[in-house]
């Protein structure tokens, strides 16, 4: 067959071209997401050249707004949220794109007008009918809306163009029974192909290094077993304490909020085996893999394994700070907890004994997510004799934020007449070595669901897997009504129970 | 924000005097060393005795690329009367950039010599460090001043801006013969880059008319290009990689009409199948038209100062089959044409 002009003529372009025209459609447009992410993620691909030449969004909500206003909407949404500020010339043509339809998502009947609606806009500027849909609404929403999609029969076949793909937002429910509710009735409309599980932890650059660096460089990925690998601490900290978003978060909670999606992503990326490709179900499989590997906490375990914690008034940076029982919109009983820690195994031939140790909190001292990959330590033989003076093992740390990229701690000799030792660093920031480029996650993540590439995604038995690891310590924790809650004072890097936890292994909580 | 420190060293003290001033930078606080690359920037300097190599060089934005792009910064200036020994003048920077809490320097070396040309590589090899890629930014008119086969084979990648360009005809068929080269290094025109948006957009444009156009043989395809004031070696670029990728060859009638347009915003505009398709790229965006047969679509023109386009194409390090087969083309139809 002979090669199309296309063919020829995207040969040898040195970025891949962008994706198909396509309409992104985002079901809670005037939402906070929207404004913050969403929005301004768009708005970068554009500046960057990377959205489809044919590209509508529409965002859909409860408002009144005009095309007019949504693109102001969107506009102080770069303005303030944006890698880069709105550029004059480049902001006008990317606003022809933004188009605003009023309608209620749980209405049935919203969704005929809806539909003609579309249909306009994507017969004014060319495009074919392929539509992303974005829910960035509360998790309440998502079934209503994904019904009336289908009810209104926008939902194409999965390998029958025009595509349609559905984005959804974590939580996927608050417990495993919720979560397969919803994922039974978002089947009912959409292929798993056409859905798209977004956590943005995954769009991050340091996470997807993770894999770049234990599987480009032959020096780390023989290191990472359990014949050299101590223990594992993987820790996400937040100095923000529950803000805005107390009447989700009180009912969720850190273990749900972090521990059951973004944590465990990380984990997985940590422990995969090879996977034999970069296909996007290979590399799926490998992390299901290590979810399923995952030992269960059983409820007896949850007691020494799980600490579970709430941050009481304290301080941060010097200013006071109110408890979390304080915050408004927290019910002034709640047992929520604000801050998890958690120790545990990956049963597998590859981490067999190797402790990983999770912790993560509201109101601690610093914003600061990382692995870190404890070394076991050199025999007591030569160098680390003297029990005053033990070396310090070998620490890989992968920083995710902020200060992105990852470091190696070793020992060196100082320079001397005499044989001593320092723990020195190895470094490597993204910040200082290439510069500030890295965009946000929410951009790489948009362009995948154009592209179709669900590599970075959450598959359904993965998101069920997970939950079925967790739900031990959330029922055990349900049953512990009237037990004491540990807590700890805002700024304190948590509880007490929390250092007891990994100090009874004899290690301890890295200083970060 | 960056800060400077500057020594005059001598060339054979420039390791020694940089790692001490390395020490001193750090005195204060620590201080990470970046290094990703060698970036040897050439210019001619017919006086090299007069070059004050503590200036910053005129019209090329070093310290932002490298800030972008931290590497080891190696300045020859180069000419004036051939004097046999070795250079004769060095100055040692260490430049101290504070970006988002990240504190991290980058050294610069720069070098006045007025050695024989054969001898330059050997200024390179001794400043150069091994275990990174060598990049060379030619930021003179390479048309005029064509570059030493020896020095720019040292390098991975040889970045040049055709744009700067007087002689198209010299400046290509001297690219075309380093393209061919087995041990040549990998090509980067910044004006290429300035040609990416277009390129795209003209893929995209063809998908929406694409059976018709398919079915033509591609010598009857046509393409009229009309450039701005200055850029007509975007046009000739633009015109190299259609024979590249439609397959005309030297000895064929050439379907190409090429003229300035000097008004206007418009900096190329291309048109395609006797108008079938017309593509205007301006500074912001390239509208795709067809004459009204079909809805027009516009994509964005990425906006980057030259030190992002530099550190860009320097991060990248690719062989871009594109270019190299664009200057092929090209090098044939000059050939036998002889002129453009």
């Amino acid at each position: 067959m002979a090669e199309s002009l296309f063919d020829r003529l995207s040969a040898g372009l040195a970025q891949p071209l962008a994706a198909e025209p396509v309409t992104l459609v985002i079901f809670g447009g005037t939402g906070d997401l929207a404004h913050r992410k969403l929005l301004p993620a768009l708005y970068n691909l554009h500046v960057d050249g990377l959205l489809p030449p044919r590209f509508a969004v529409v965002g859909i909500g409860r408002g009144d707004l005009t095309d007019e206003a949504y693109r102001d909407f969107a506009k102080d949404g770069v303005v303030h949220f944006s890698r880069r500020p709105p550029d004059e010339a480049v902001w006008k043509i990317f606003a022809e794109s933004l188009y605003f339809v009023s309608a209620s998502f749980d209405d049935p009947k919203a969704f005929a007008p809806l539909g003609s609606r579309l249909d306009v806009i994507e017969h004014e500027r060319g495009l074919t009918g392929n539509r992303i849909y974005y829910l960035a609404v509360p998790p309440s929403m998502f079934v209503p809306t994904v019904k009336n999609l289908a009810h209104a029969k926008f939902i194409g076949p999965p390998d029958t163009p025009p595509f349609s793909r559905l984005i959804v937002e974590k939580p996927i429910g608050r417990d495993l029974a919720s979560a397969l509710t919803i994922d039974d009735a978002i089947a009912e409309v959409f292929d798993e192909k056409q859905i798209y599980r977004i956590d943005h932890y995954c769009g991050k650059e340091t996470v997807q290094n993770i894999l770049v660096m234990r599987f480009a460089n032959s020096i780390f990925e023989p290191l990472f077993n359990q014949k050299y690998i101590d223990h594992v601490q993987i820790t996400v900290a937040e100095e923000e304490g529950v803000g805005t978003r107390a009447g989700y978060y009180d009912q969720a909670g850190a273990l749900r909020d972090m521990v059951q999606n973004h944590i465990l992503q990380l984990l997985t990326l940590v422990a995969m085996e090879p996977p034999r490709s970069l296909d996007a179900e290979v590399v799926r499989d490998e992390k299901l893999e290590v979810i399923q590997s995952l030992r269960p906490i059983d409820a007896a375990a949850v007691d020494s394994q799980a600490v579970r914690a709430q941050y009481t008034a304290g301080f941060d940076l010097g200013s006071p700070v109110p408890g979390y029982r304080d915050e408004p919109g927290v019910d002034t009983g709640s047992r929520t907890e604000t801050y998890v820690a958690l120790q545990f195994f990956v049963d597998n031939w590859r981490w067999a004994g190797v402790p990983f140790f999770v912790r993560t909190g509201k109101r601690l001292p610093k914003r600061a997510s990382e692995i870190s990959i404890h070394l076991k330590g050199v025999p007591p033989i030569l160098f680390n004799t003297d029990p005053a003076a033990r070396l310090d093992p070998n620490v890989l740390s992968i920083r995710i934020q902020p200060d992105e990229g990852f470091a190696l701690a070793i020992s060196s000799k100082i320079p001397g007449p005499r044989v001593r030792i320092y723990p020195v660093k190895m470094d490597f920031q993204y910040g200082s070595t290439f510069g500030n480029i890295s965009p946000e996650a929410y951009e790489r993540l948009l362009l995948d669901v154009m592209a179709g590439d669900p590599t970075l995604f959450m598959r359904r038995d993965t998101v069920e897997a997970a939950w079925r690891w967790v739900m031990p310590v959330l029922d055990r924790w349900a049953e512990q009504k009237d037990a004491p809650l540990a807590t700890y004072a805002a700024g304190d890097w948590g509880p007490p129970e929390a250092d007891r936890l990994i100090e009874s292994t004899g290690r301890r909580w890295r200083d970060l | 924000m960056s800060d400077r420190l500057t020594r005059v060293s001598s060339p054979a003290a420039i390791e020694d005097d940089l790692a001490a001033l390395w020490r001193d930078a750090a005195r204060d606080a620590p201080i990470a060393r970046a290094l990703m690359a060698n970036l040897v920037v050439y210019r001619d300097c017919p006086a090299a005795d007069e070059v004050d190599l503590s200036a910053p060089l005129e019209g090329v934005p070093i310290d932002e690329v490298i800030e972008r792009h931290p590497s080891r910064l190696i300045r020859l200036h180069h000419g004036g009367r051939p004097d046999p020994g070795a250079p004769v003048g060095a100055t040692i920077s260490v430049l101290l950039f504070d970006t988002a809490g990240a504190r991290f320097g980058v050294e610069e070396i720069a070098v006045r010599s007025s050695c024989a040309d054969a001898s330059l590589p050997s200024i390179v090899r001794r400043l150069a460090l091994g275990d990174i890629p060598t990049s060379i930014w030619w930021t003179e008119d390479l048309s005029h001043s064509t570059p030493l086969e020896a020095l720019v084979t040292m390098g991975r990648q040889l970045l040049y801006d055709s744009r700067r360009w007087a002689d198209l005809r010299r400046g290509f068929l001297a690219l075309a013969a380093l393209a061919a080269h087995p041990h040549g290094p990998d090509l980067a025109d910044l004006n290429w880059r300035r040609l990416t948006p277009l390129r795209q957009a003209l893929a995209h444009a063809v998908v929406a008319i694409g059976a018709p156009l398919d079915a033509l043989d591609p010598r009857a395809l046509g393409l009229r290009v009309r450039h701005g004031r200055n850029e007509r070696a975007l046009a000739w670029l633009l015109a190299g990689w259609f024979s590249a990728r439609l397959g005309w060859t030297a000895n064929d009638e050439w379907p190409v009409t090429i003229e300035e347009q000097p008004d206007g915003e418009a900096i190329l505009t291309v048109s395609l199948g006797a108008g079938a398709i017309t593509a205007t790229m301006t500074a912001q965006h390239v509208l795709v038209d067809y004459n009204g047969r079909v809805a027009p679509f516009s994509m964005a023109v990425p906006h980057e100062s030259e030190a992002e386009a530099v550190a860009a194409e320097l991060r990248s390090l690719t062989y871009d089959s594109g270019l190299r087969d664009a200057l092929a083309a090209l090098a044939a139809r000059l050939t036998s044409s002889g002129s453009l």
